[in-house]
């Protein structure tokens, strides 16, 4: 099997969803080719943009100088953002949140957490430790317990349903069916809730969970808020979906589950690849190429014992000098492993350097110098990087 | 104040050993132990039961002790042995004439070896380097020493022995020049207990001279770090042994799911906060390769390293000095045992107790060689299928434990802290070394009413920071994409801070 698109993302994780979806959007022919479920369904679905200070968009500047964000600028970030808002509404999973100001959320260790735009559902999560809180929880569930959030909450109580299921996805599998809804909802007026606030582990629903957290709302007269839960999180799931379903319904192509084989270079250009999978081998040509394949946890980089190397391209990696004892401190809790410094660097069109390739371009998590866990700038990297190298490649390429 | 006629200090495999044949012999005795069972030495050592052939060269009466006492614990412990089998294989360029004394030396002291063709060890091992020039094969076996040491203790607590973990000795009591009793504290609640005994003995390994020295005497120890690496399944379902004299890196022995490798000996001075150096990882790592191929490509889960306390003589280093033990009357009612093996821990215990029998002024003959340690029954081994028993409610998904396995052991008297549930569950022991589970386990715990929350955030900071210790050293590969996720979980989704 043979396959043309003016260009092919490798990647199907934010950064390149996003890419996709910018590129299909102005009319372009577009094939996105992911291996699986990429890392953001482990995440809590929020968008953490820069978690240093009140507003994420001013503390741009004050990063180190190679950091990606700088190639995009804090309007670039801001329009990629508002993209990504507009595709996750029409998708039916509404983000709240203003980009200048950072926010908190709850999260399953009763912690709060700062990020920048979250699901509607956890519009509300920005508790104070004085307000009065119910969770309800759910019983045997194995990535929730609410004592470690109630013991930290002086007004917190909570409540358990048993839903015959103990996994997250399971619960939240069972939230689609209408009766059992009207069970949980029944049971929930039963408790007869004094508390000012709802707390909900992140089960109502898999898809939209709209419905099922409006209706909630509603019966209990109370504002809900969901707590994202332990990988595999919902809120994650959901956000990847609607990215997914966005590119589809732009008549994007999507080779799931398929890998890269070999590439096929003509001179200083990429011409194909020919993709990983069961029965034939598929061959995809394309005018473009992006790069969109993460970091380490995603498998776009991996590191040997001494050496870090790019996996699809073999494209030169950053590596932060020194002996592998120097890749990581002492301290788990020591953010800013130089590790995470590694990377593929890119020029201000995010064509990678030192390498003949003229028609790739590389975004999201893989670049060097991001230190997503250090500037918790995850998601809001991904998508602003993604979007901008997207742009970056229809700049180059008119003709495409 | 608690009374007793014995204090047996440290809860490693000789320490459980003496309290397993005083509780046999009928004598009264209360074991204390600062951390949990088998924290030091015992639990930081590959779990190898010797069939003596690494020493017969070298140390032939160690070899000796050790093929006499894997005999026994063969019989005794049936369910906790798993009888691999060992090989020690050579290699192009390993000398021949080593072979022929190691051979010589392994008919002197009873090891019945078999020499094996390439081809034939190669059925046995099928991921053996297939270049190799020949393998002997011995009777190694492997053991869990966490659980030998929990047996031992069964038959200890069945006969009215008081087991004391989590308590740390802070001080000897001595009255007219003789110890009669020590204070303890209890690691948690800080609560300092007395206990009385008219004998007191400091089975402490590599922390010996420490204790002596709490009642004025010493231990004459030499302390030799060796680092290991745990492999995330299973390579070899025989031990494998390098025929040479024995070096870094010259064994790879199979343990429940996984393989553990090893090790290194460098001299140290203090046994507590000792670590895993990457250098040595990547010395184990490369001669575990030599023998077996497969290991260069294998995801390594883990490093850890423990401190062996070895009898001292002057001018030997590490390797050369004798596996032997010996005790220690320190002529005020104390006495230290020291030296010794994994292997050999049920023999010293017998002769450490054949002492305070005589002290005693009684007969009453040793019979831990013939009865079966007590308790194993229950034991399910490493294969998976006898642990599938029901695939709900599995929050250990590594290692296959399920809720109602953590809920049980969190309800038994005693259990307190998460490496109790760690130690008697095998739970956070696979792949992503408990990075999902430890905080289920510790949920559970707390719904138990076993522990408050702000005791189980203790515990996870402490278990994250001992679990990144023990990674760190060999993050590369697939383990650094499992540590990159497991980092975004606490640090990211959880937003876990050091402090509160």
């Amino acid at each position: 099997m043979n396959a043309t698109y003016d260009v092919v993302i490798i990647g199907g994780g934010i950064s390149g969803m996003m890419a996709a979806i910018t590129l299909v959007g102005c009319g372009k022919k577009v094939a996105v080719v992911s291996k699986g479920d990429p890392v953001c369904c482990f995440s809590t679905g929020c968008v953490d943009v820069l978690a240093d200070g009140e507003n994420p968009l001013k503390g741009i500047g004050s990063l180190p100088e190679h950091h990606p964000y700088h190639l995009v600028g804090d309007k670039g970030i801001a329009e990629a953002l508002g993209l990504f808002r507009g595709i996750m509404s029409a998708e039916g999973i509404p983000y709240v949140g203003d980009v200048h100001a950072n926010r908190r959320v709850l999260t399953s260790l009763g912690r709060s957490k700062v990020t920048c735009l979250v699901p509607e559902t956890m519009d509300f999560s920005d508790i104070d430790p004085h307000e009065s809180l119910h969770i309800l929880s759910f019983h045997k569930m194995k990535d929730f317990y609410p004592q470690y959030i109630t013991s930290r909450y002086a007004k917190a109580a909570y409540s358990t349903f048993d839903a015959g299921v103990t996994t997250t996805v399971g619960i939240a599998e069972r939230f689609e069916d209408s009766d059992f809804l009207d069970t949980f909802t029944t049971w929930m007026r039963g408790l007869a809730i004094q508390e000012e606030r709802i707390a909900v582990p992140a089960v109502l629903g898999r898809g939209s969970s709209g419905a099922v957290y409006h209706r909630i709302g509603g019966e209990c007269g109370r504002t809900v808020f969901e707590i994202p839960t332990l990988p595999p999180s919902m809120p994650g799931l959901r956000l990847f979906g609607g990215l997914k379903n966005a590119f589809l319904r732009r008549k994007g192509d999507l080779y799931w589950g398929r890998g890269i084989y070999s590439v096929e270079k003509l001179g200083n250009q990429i011409e194909a690849v020919t993709l990983t999978g069961p029965g034939r081998s598929t061959r995809v040509e394309g005018k473009a190429f992006i790069l969109a394949t993460g970091s380490f946890v995603s498998g776009g980089l991996q590191a040997s014992r001494d050496a870090v190397m790019e996996t699809v391209f073999n494209l030169p990696s950053y590596l932060p000098p020194g002996t592998r004892d120097a890749w990581f401190q002492d301290d788990f809790f020591a953010v800013g492993h130089e590790i995470e410094k590694a990377g593929i660097r890119v020029d201000a069109s995010f064509r990678p350097l030192g390498t003949e390739i003229e028609n790739l371009y590389v975004c999201g998590s893989i670049l060097a110098f991001s230190e997503v866990m250090k500037y918790r700038c995850g998601h809001g990297m991904a998508i602003a990087t993604g979007v901008a190298a997207a742009k970056a490649c229809m700049g180059a390429y008119s003709g495409i | 104040m608690i009374r007793t006629d014995v204090i047996i200090i440290g809860g490693g495999s000789t320490g459980c050993g003496i309290a397993r044949d005083l509780a046999l012999r009928g004598i009264d005795h209360c074991l204390i132990e600062k951390g949990d069972f088998a924290a030091g030495a015992t639990g930081a050592c590959h779990g190898l039961l010797h069939s003596g052939g690494r020493y017969a060269v070298n140390d032939p009466e160690a070899g000796a002790d050790c093929i006499a006492e894997n005999t026994i614990l063969q019989k005794i412990g049936r369910k906790c042995v798993e009888r691999t089998g060992g090989l020690f294989v050579r290699l192009p360029g390993d000398s021949k004439r080593y072979r022929d004394t190691f051979l010589k030396a392994c008919d002197a002291i009873g090891i019945t070896t078999e020499e094996l063709s390439p081809s034939r060890a190669l059925d046995l091992v099928p991921a053996l380097n297939p270049s190799l020039e020949e393998a002997i094969r011995v009777p190694d076996c492997s053991i869990d020493p966490f659980r030998l040491c929990m047996l031992n203790i069964t038959s200890s607590q069945k006969r009215g022995g008081l087991v004391l973990t989590h308590h740390t000795v802070t001080a000897i009591i001595k009255e007219h020049g003789r110890c009669v009793g020590v204070t303890a504290r209890e690691e948690i609640t800080s609560d300092v207990k007395e206990i009385r005994g008219k004998i007191i003995i400091n089975a402490t390994g590599a922390w010996g001279d420490r204790v002596a020295r709490l009642a004025g005497g010493s231990v004459p120890i030499t302390l030799s770090k060796g680092s290991l690496v745990v492999t995330n399944h299973r390579i070899t379902n025989m031990v494998v042994n390098r025929l040479r004299p024995a070096s870094d890196g010259d064994i790879v022995v199979p343990n429940e799911a996984v393989c553990l490798a090893g090790t290194t000996s460098i001299p140290v001075t203090d046994p507590d906060g000792i670590g895993v150096d990457p250098g040595e990882v990547d010395i184990i790592a490369t001669q575990a390769q030599e023998m077996l191929p497969d290991f260069a490509a294998t995801r390594l889960i883990r490093t850890y390293a423990g401190v062996r306390p070895l009898l001292q003589s002057d001018g030997e280093n590490g390797r050369s000095i004798s596996r032997g033990f010996r005790i220690i009357d320190h002529r005020d009612g104390l006495f230290s045992i020291v030296g010794g093996k994994l292997t050999t821990y049920r023999l010293m215990a017998e002769k450490m107790t054949d002492t305070v029998i005589a002290v005693f002024g009684l007969k009453r003959p040793c019979r831990t060689a013939e009865l079966p340690l007590e308790g194993q029954e229950e034991l399910s081994g490493y294969p998976l299928s006898k642990r599938l028993k029901s695939l709900e409610d599995i929050v250990c998904e590594c290692e296959l434990v399920t809720a109602d396995a953590v809920e049980r052991v969190a309800g038994q008297v005693g259990t307190r802290y998460l490496g109790d549930i760690q130690h008697r569950t095998r739970l956070g022991m696979g792949p992503c070394q408990g990075g999902f589970c430890t905080y289920r386990a510790l949920g559970i715990m707390q719904e138990k009413g076993k522990m408050t929350p702000e005791e189980s955030m203790g515990m996870l900071r402490d278990f994250l920071q001992r679990r990144f210790k023990g990674i760190k050293p060999a993050l590369w590969g697939d383990q650094l994409r499992e540590e990159q996720l497991i980092e975004s979980i606490y640090l990211g989704i959880l937003n876990m801070e050091q402090e509160q």
